[in-house]
């Protein structure tokens, strides 16, 4: 799950990590009240989650009032989220700070690099060596040696050592408390006493921990539209793009080949469904958001063990007896309880196929695309 | 011959007594597979299938010799359960367990590298070495996907792996053995630690990987073709070349993985060392056929 930017600085301030001075608006109306409240200049940050906001104009700093106004109503209006109004700091320099884990050693991994912002990805292609890394036993935790040995590594001075050491060593205990998969501050802004301030706040805790770590809900800011809110209501993972062809497919490994395979022959994909795992007793439910979305044509893939085919037919017989589609349904849905599922998927007229990239090409010529 | 597993293999199924474990217990024993203990905490003195049940993994190898064991425990209990396999000196551990948490799974990637042993998993169908025996759920039933023959397979997805098996098969093929890492960030035995078995294995004569988007195990695969640590012919087939990309979050997935982890990284990398690799999986048959 990732947080916002204001709920993973909220986290930093409660840790001991200090942050600048900010306060939360969801209206225009409240512009006032905050700038008052933060004084200008300030800077106006967009409560989105993907990245790159600045480059896409989703973060502005602002130095008048009448600046602030125009500016906040046009990324209100663009994102239809919440915005950030927050003080702007003076600096010296800035830095890159980030743990997560390594998948090879089994550890957990403090990076940290002086040549912070937006290029720190090429500096890991370029000059890898100015990132300095430091593997963390979990077990044992972050030791104060470890961070000191970071900080003098980056190049840092005394004080700016301490101070670092510091964020570091809270950036770590938030990691281990809220089952982090990362936490990531770019830039980590040094300020001319050489005390250090987040300016900006990336938190990622681990999916599989949320049944203990309960403090963050998912609200609807979370999802593009509302068709993803319900299905994530129904537990049934849903992705909405804009192409022609509705995927129902059990297995994400499957899915992207499926993905693949659609855009090898030249169609679109017009949302995604995952009903595989627990989600093969709901392909009635499963169904009717597909048929809801209106794609101009469902391609039905699966290869399953556990989720049975037969099951998952049933459901699409019994979505098809009661809802009568109108588009072009394609199913290639094998494995465990092959035969029985295509029996059932007959018996409704739908004719089933074996092979995958059969059924993609079929899916695509139905969708009236195609140019392989 | 085979890897990791055959008939004559003593394994333990750890959660032996629950809704899945005794199902593919049952299947498992019908396969060929030598199971020869389960454990269920206080379920001691039952028996599932003819299988004698102990309260723990100590009991068990008191009163049998197990050489590995299979985990039908929920995600939760997964540390716990592997910790306890490895306690007893088990050095083959296949874990079903999908969703366990990340912080665990960093700790059991950690647990299984000193420990020297092979955890298999997290996230996995298991592994089959086909026509010998099983540990995990493979619809083995089904003659057109698992067959046995001369090809081993490592996969890092489920729904994926019974696909590529079928164009397998209907090239004339079959497999030596099928090696699910599992679909989770950190597998704890990863493509290359798996790849000197099959180069050591007489039976097998070529490896397909069934990879994917993100992290760095089939660049490492790359690697050791690199350094001859693998010899014979490899044939990769990777999803998620035009999947668009899950909104992403910060720079440390970059970082580390900085110039690999995309689907053009990987074919980058194994083609410059001799590898093959499949665009569409129609295409791993004929492939196949090429190099064998």
């Amino acid at each position: 799950m990732k947080l916002f930017e204001y709920q993973a600085k909220e986290l930093f301030k409660e840790q001991g990590i200090p942050v600048p001075a900010s306060t939360l608006i969801s209206s225009i109306s409240q512009l006032d009240n905050a700038l008052t409240e933060i004084g200008l200049p300030c800077v106006l940050k967009a409560q989105v989650l993907q990245g790159g906001r600045g480059k896409a104009g989703l973060v502005k700093f602002v130095a008048t009032k009448e600046e602030a106004s125009v500016e906040a109503e046009r990324i209100l209006k663009v994102t239809g989220k919440k915005l950030l109004v927050e003080g702007a700091v003076e600096f010296e320099k800035e830095m890159y700070m980030a743990i997560t884990i390594d998948p090879v050693s089994g550890s957990a991994l403090v990076m940290a690099c002086l040549d912070g912002g937006v290029e720190i990805e090429v500096t890991a292609r370029t000059t890898p060596e100015k990132i300095i890394k430091e593997k963390i036993d979990l077990a044992k935790g972050l030791m104060p040696f470890q961070a000191s040995n970071v900080m003098y590594s980056l190049g840092l001075n005394k004080d700016q050592t301490a101070s670092g050491s510091k964020v570091l060593l809270k950036l770590y205990e938030l990691f281990v408390k809220y089952d982090a998969e990362l936490v990531e501050i770019n830039p980590l802004m040094i300020l001319k006493d050489g005390t250090m301030i987040a300016a900006d706040g990336k938190f990622s805790i681990d999916d599989n921990s949320l049944f203990k770590q309960n403090r963050y809900s998912f609200t609807k800011d979370y999802y593009k539209n509302d068709f993803e809110y319900e299905a994530a209501q129904d537990g049934i993972p849903y992705i909405q793009f804009e192409g022609d062809i509705g995927l129902m497919v059990a297995g994400a490994g499957l899915a992207n080949v499926v993905y693949d395979l659609i855009s090898y022959y030249g169609g679109t994909v017009a949302n995604y469904l995952e009903f595989g795992g627990p989600n093969y007793h709901k392909a009635q439910k499963c169904m009717k958001m597909m048929l809801d979305s209106k794609p101009k044509c469902i391609l039905i893939a699966t290869f399953g063990t556990i989720a049975r085919a037969d099951i998952m037919a049933q459901g699409i017989v019994d979505a098809v007896k009661e809802l009568k589609p109108d588009i072009p349904i394609v199913a290639v849905i094998r494995g465990t309880g092959e035969e029985e599922a295509q029996e059932l998927l007959r018996s409704v007229g739908l004719n089933p196929l074996n092979d995958t990239e059969e059924a993609v090409k079929r899916a695509v010529e139905l969708a009236g695309g195609g140019s392989r | 011959m085979s890897i990791i597993i055959d008939s004559s293999t003593r394994v333990l199924i750890q959660g032996i007594t629950g809704k899945e474990g005794s199902f593919w217990a049952k299947h498992m024993k019908d396969y060929g597979t030598n199971v020869v203990v389960g454990v269920t905490p206080g379920k001691e003195a039952q028996e599932v299938d003819g299988v004698p049940v102990y309260h723990t993994v100590r009991r068990a190898v008191e009163h049998k010799q197990v050489d590995a064991s299979l985990l039908f425990v929920p995600p939760r209990f997964a540390k716990g359960a592997i910790y306890e396999a490895l306690d007893s000196g088990i050095k083959i551990i296949v874990v079903t367990a999908e969703g366990i948490p990340l912080h665990e799974m960093v700790q059991i990637r950690k647990a299984a590298l000193s420990e020297g042993a092979m955890v298999i998993g997290g996230n996995t169908t298991g592994i089959i070495s086909t026509g010998k025996a099983m540990m995990g759920f493979f619809p083995y039933w089904l003659e057109r996907v698992y067959k046995p023959g001369r090809i081993g397979l490592m996969t890092r997805s489920g729904s994926l792996t019974n696909e590529v098996t079928a164009e397998i098969v209907k090239a004339g093929f079959g497999s030596t053995s099928v090696i699910g890492v599992g679909g989770d960030p950190i597998p704890f035995t990863r493509f290359a630690e798996i790849l000197p078995l099959f180069e050591k294995d007489p039976d097998t004569d070529a490896v397909v990987m069934i990879g994917e988007i993100g992290g760095t195990m089939e660049e490492e695969v790359a690697e050791a073709i690199g350094n001859g640590v693998f010899t014979k012919p490899l044939i990769g087939f990777m999803g998620g070349r035009t999947a668009p990309k899950g909104q992403k979050m910060g720079h440390a997935g970059a970082i580390i993985t900085a110039g690999k982890g995309t689907v053009a990284d990987k074919v980058e990398a194994l083609t410059a060392v001799g590898a093959i690799v499949a665009d569409r999986p129609s295409m791993i048959g004929t492939l196949l056929k090429q190099v064998l």
